[in-house]
């Protein structure tokens, strides 16, 4: 499970975010309530889906005191079975601001794991009071903290860290944070209503501060196949995105401390000798092919330094000027900073100037992208106009920029890799439909994948027409990557296209029970303004919709006229059977005879002919069964 | 009574009977034609003149309007004519009864009854129009069938009849007797015309000029029967019209308000209307309009109102049918148009309360002679 083992790494101070935390969604009680809920139901939802463990999260938001007018005081409490996090690390994870474990690209949820930390810093500003996490990672043990952060210093401060024994994994997070239930509650529910909706193998219980409980039990038990964490592609990138990943490719002279020289005299074989300066040059020679690139810069240093193991304990590099050719060292012995020539003819000197340049165009494109292979990299060379042996290192800010901007031009690019996304899929999406409206038709569909921009997207949508459906008119449920978006809805791209069908001639006419389910999912939503809640109209999102709604729209309209015509063969069955004897009754008495005409032939016909249609419709009740 | 008169009613009641045995029978052969299609396993269907516009045509030799040669397939399998072949079924039915047990019955009464049946009319209009269906079918105006409309008409004047309904049959009356007038209603319009000493009919529009003249004895000054049409004449009067126009051979005139729609009640006693162009025995085609016409405002100097626009429109929209083309339908039509004003029979108050039956009516009789 290396693989799938999160990274963890501490990025930036919590000052700026407590400075920005409107950004956030934590501007007032009302909404901060609704926020904090998310964050912590999505962390929770995003870590069972990563280890394939079929979610089971408790929400509980209780008052502090229940008489008091809102805004107050609650305590929000949300549990999950998911793996739980490492006792070591939840300090930092809780504890710190931009402390996450999610980089990379593939479809989550959140982002970062930011928003939960946000959510406890608010808690903390609000009411000053911990955060209380409890974790088990083994089903055993459960290691229970009690946590405030250290705001200026981004730091974790522990007041209680204790240990219990548990029987099961997962990961409780409780918070005390000012809110407003009174007026955040119709959102919150909503909130768990469609989560459900769209998470129909995660079971979900919410319990709320008047105690009213809302169930969501799991309906089906398969889950969807993770994403995988994938390069970006090249249309994704822009320059800073570029600039960074070749910090990342770029190869630092390591730090030559005890550990450092310890590694070289081992990986030479030299762990007990101590050998000369040029014995060890030679010796580094002959073993020149099985050594690793660090031990390989740190032979190259020696080489100019001309100093055994004992004499290069005494410095510290300080710097490699590549132009002048000059190599500078800190010198612990006379404390004071030293320089050397170094010869570019040595074949050390291009060791040293490979490994602070960087790699290769060719190089950086095919490890660090997707859809780019040698050949397509030095294709994209020329297209670029740079050599493929270009050193990134090198690079000026204008080349840079010209990089980024012929990577977006370059049209012989494949589409991007969709594996790293995460639909629902068509069953489930259809299971969990049909149980939450129990329709009388459903269908759904998920398109494949396609991209804007160099983000894979994939379109994911679902019809229900009556049955249980008790709304009028058409009811819209948009997500985005298995977030409902509970607002905003006016100006949704999928609003913007389900209005432009002209529902009328797919037979759904006046306020149709009709209830669309909408999911889109990408590596990167794009959202039309900072509170996520609605999708801008990227004309290749637009056009995927587009065709999922007509695709399902056809179907309905199918279901429609069959049931069009059984409601009339049904009608028609009950006018004959209330017309036809009158007119025999009144015919009889016209004619003057006195038994009434034997009028039962007629409407038994007709009955035969309703029952023909009636079995018709009985094969196919709903679509798609 | 004379000897002669009570044969002559005798013959009259004896060809009411003999009517009335052939509306039996009509209505008998329909009833027995659904009857065997339902007892052979079809679902029993028959054929109505079409009444659309497209329909109605102008019979110059009949002087009226008549039905065309199209007609619809009334089938009850068509869901969407179920229920009204149904209606037309029981309003047959109905009738049937209504006839062979010489029972009358309103317009008005046939709706409220049908309810006692399961048929649902959703208003009197759609029962009135299923009347007109089975007017359309069997030809016959519904009067034959007992079913009248609600009286709003009266007749005045010296005229012995002899009633044929139930309980009266025999009992004769004169129409003098009662200054108010007698409704035109189903006994009336059913009872045998004896005799009269008048010499002439004059149809009025209007209830108030009728009572002015039944004060002013027009009957006797003129020799005259005086009948208020109440508006548009209702079908019975029309009938009685025509009846004391062809069985006492009495000549025919009408009095309206000068105005257009005055000049169309007129013209509807004389030629029928367009509603009614599936029945033939409702015209008088002999009947003269003597006025008000718009010619008579000018020469009178009547007090005036202007025309509304919906008159003008219906000025213009008679000039398009085929009766108005010639002689004072036309000429007056014109008049109305040029003058844009109209005037009422009340107007004639303005030269004293008898002047219209003192110096206007009398020369109006004479000009009739001419007409």
């Amino acid at each position: 499970m290396s693989s799938t083992k999160e990274k963890y790494d501490q990025i930036s101070p919590s000052e700026f975010f407590y400075r920005n935390r409107d950004l956030a969604g934590f501007s007032n009680p009302t909404r901060s309530l609704y926020t904090a809920v998310r964050e912590f139901v999505e962390n929770g939802l995003d870590a069972c889906d990563q280890r394939g463990i079929l979610p089971d999260i408790r929400l509980t938001i209780k008052a502090v005191d229940p008489e008091k007018p809102d805004p107050k005081q609650y305590i929000l409490t949300v549990k999950d079975n998911g793996p739980g996090i490492e006792s070591k690390h939840i300090p930092l994870a809780f504890g710190t601001v931009l402390y996450g474990s999610k980089f990379g690209l593939k479809q989550a949820r959140g982002m970062f794991g930011l928003g939960a930390t946000m959510a406890i810093l608010y808690g903390q500003i609000t009411t000053n009071k911990p955060v209380t996490v409890k974790s088990s990672t083994d089903a055993q043990i459960s290691n229970e903290y009690e946590l405030l952060l250290d705001i200026q210093k981004n730091k974790p401060v522990v007041l209680k860290h204790k240990t219990k024994e548990v029987a099961k994994k997962g990961l409780s997070v409780s918070i005390f944070l000012e809110g407003d239930y009174s007026k955040a509650g119709s959102k919150i529910r909503d909130y768990v209503y469609q989560t459900s909706l769209i998470t129909p193998y995660a079971s979900i219980t919410f319990e709320d501060p008047k105690g009213e409980k809302y169930q969501y039990p799991r309906m089906i038990n398969t889950m969807p196949k993770p994403p995988t964490v994938i390069r970006p592609h090249p249309y994704g990138t822009d320059v800073e995105t570029i600039r960074r990943m070749m910090v990342e490719s770029q190869f630092e002279i390591p730090t030559i401390d005890d550990m450092m020289i310890e590694k070289v005299r081992k990986d030479l074989g030299l762990s007990k000798k101590n050998l000369s300066f040029t014995a060890i040059m030679d010796k580094a020679r002959k073993r020149w092919k099985t050594l690793s690139r660090q031990v390989r810069v740190v032979i190259a240093l020696m080489s100019f330094l001309k100093m055994d193991f004992e004499k290069l304990n005494k410095i510290r590099i300080e710097d490699l000027d590549v132009p002048n050719k000059k190599l500078f060292y800190w010198d612990f012995s006379d404390s004071q900073s030293k320089s050397i020539d170094m010869d570019p003819e040595s074949q050390y000197y291009k060791q040293l100037t490979n490994t602070v340049q960087g790699e290769t165009l060719t190089a950086f494109l095919t490890k660090k992208f997707q859809r780019v292979g040698p050949t397509t990299a030095v294709k994209f060379a020329k297209f670029a106009g740079f050599k493929p042996e270009k050193r990134l290192g090198t690079m000026t800010n204008q080349e840079l920029a010209k990089l980024s901007e012929s990577l977006q031009k370059y049209d012989d690019f494949m589409g991007p890799d969709p594996s790293c996304l995460a639909p629902l899929g068509e069953e489930p999406l259809e299971k969990g439909m049909k149980k939450f409206f129990e329709p009388d038709f459903l269908t759904v569909i998920q398109r494949s994948a396609s991209a804007y921009s160099g983000f894979p997207f994939v379109v994911e949508m679902g019809i229900a027409y009556g049955g249980n459906i008790s709304t009028r008119g058409i009811k819209v449920y948009r997500f985005a990557n298995r977030i409902p978006l509970l607002y905003d809805e006016g100006s949704d791209v999928v609003l913007k296209v389900v209005n432009d069908i002209d529902w009328s001639r797919y037979k759904a006419k006046g306020d149709p029970p009709l209830v669309i389910v909408s999911h889109i999912c990408s590596t990167r939503i794009p959202y039309k303004t900072a509170g996520k809640e609605n999708v801008a109209d990227r004309q290749e999102i637009e056009r995927e919709l587009k065709l999922c709604i007509q695709f399902m729209a056809r179907k309905l309209s199918v279901f429609m006229n069959k049931r069009g015509q059984a409601e009339a063969a049904k009608k028609r069955a009950n006018l004959y059977a209330k017309y036809v004897p009158l007119i025999a009754q009144f015919c009889t008495e016209l004619a003057g005879k006195k038994k009434e005409p034997n009028y039962q032939k007629i409407l038994q016909e007709e009955k035969s002919i309703e029952s023909e249609q009636k079995i018709l419709q009985e094969e196919k009740p709903i679509e798609n069964e | 009574m004379s000897k002669t008169s009570e044969s002559k009613a005798k013959a009259l009641s004896k060809k009411t009977l003999e009517k009335q045995k052939n509306i039996l029978e009509m209505l008998k052969s329909h009833g027995a034609k659904i009857y065997d299609d339902l007892d052979n396993g079809l679902f029993p269907k028959f054929s109505i003149p079409s009444r659309s516009v497209s329909n109605i045509v102008y019979d110059k030799k009949l002087r009226q309007y008549i039905l065309g040669n199209s007609s619809a397939l009334r089938s009850s399998k068509n869901t969407s004519q179920l229920r009204s072949f149904t209606q037309l079924m029981w309003l047959a039915f109905f009738a049937n009864r209504l006839t062979t047990e010489k029972k009358s019955s309103t317009l008005r009464d046939i709706y409220y009854s049908s309810q006692a049946f399961e048929i649902d009319f959703e208003d009197q209009g759609e029962s009135d129009n299923i009347i007109v269906d089975l007017e359309a079918v069997t030809t016959r105006p519904r009067e034959d069938f007992h079913i009248f409309p609600e009286e709003r008409s009266s007749i005045f004047g010296d005229l012995n009849i002899e009633y044929t309904i139930p309980g009266y049959e025999g009992k004769t009356m004169n129409l003098s007797n009662h200054p108010d007038g007698y409704a035109i209603g189903p006994s009336l319009t059913t009872a045998e015309l004896v005799d009269t000493s008048a010499e002439i009919v004059i149809a009025i529009e209007k209830g108030g000029l009728f009572t002015r003249f039944v004060e002013e004895q027009v009957d006797k000054k003129f020799k005259s029967i005086i009948i208020n049409t109440g508006g548009q004449a209702p079908r019975s009067t029309r009938t009685l019209l025509k009846r004391l126009h062809d069985e006492m051979k009495l000549p025919v005139i009408i009095l309206t308000d000068g105005d257009v729609y005055g000049e169309h009640i007129a013209m509807v006693i004389k030629s029928g209307s367009a509603n009614a162009a599936h029945l033939r025995e409702l015209t008088v085609p002999d009947a003269k309009w003597v006025g008000v016409w718009a010619t008579d405002i000018e020469k009178y100097k009547l007090p005036t109102i202007p025309m509304t626009e919906s008159d003008i429109k219906r000025c213009y929209d008679l000039q398009k049918d085929p009766r108005y083309l010639d002689g004072i339908w036309k000429k007056e039509l014109e008049v109305f148009l040029r003058l844009k004003r109209k005037a009422e029979l009340e107007a004639f108050s303005k030269y004293g309360l008898t002047n219209i039956t003192d110096k206007y009516l009398p020369q109006k009789l004479e000009l009739a002679k001419s007409l």
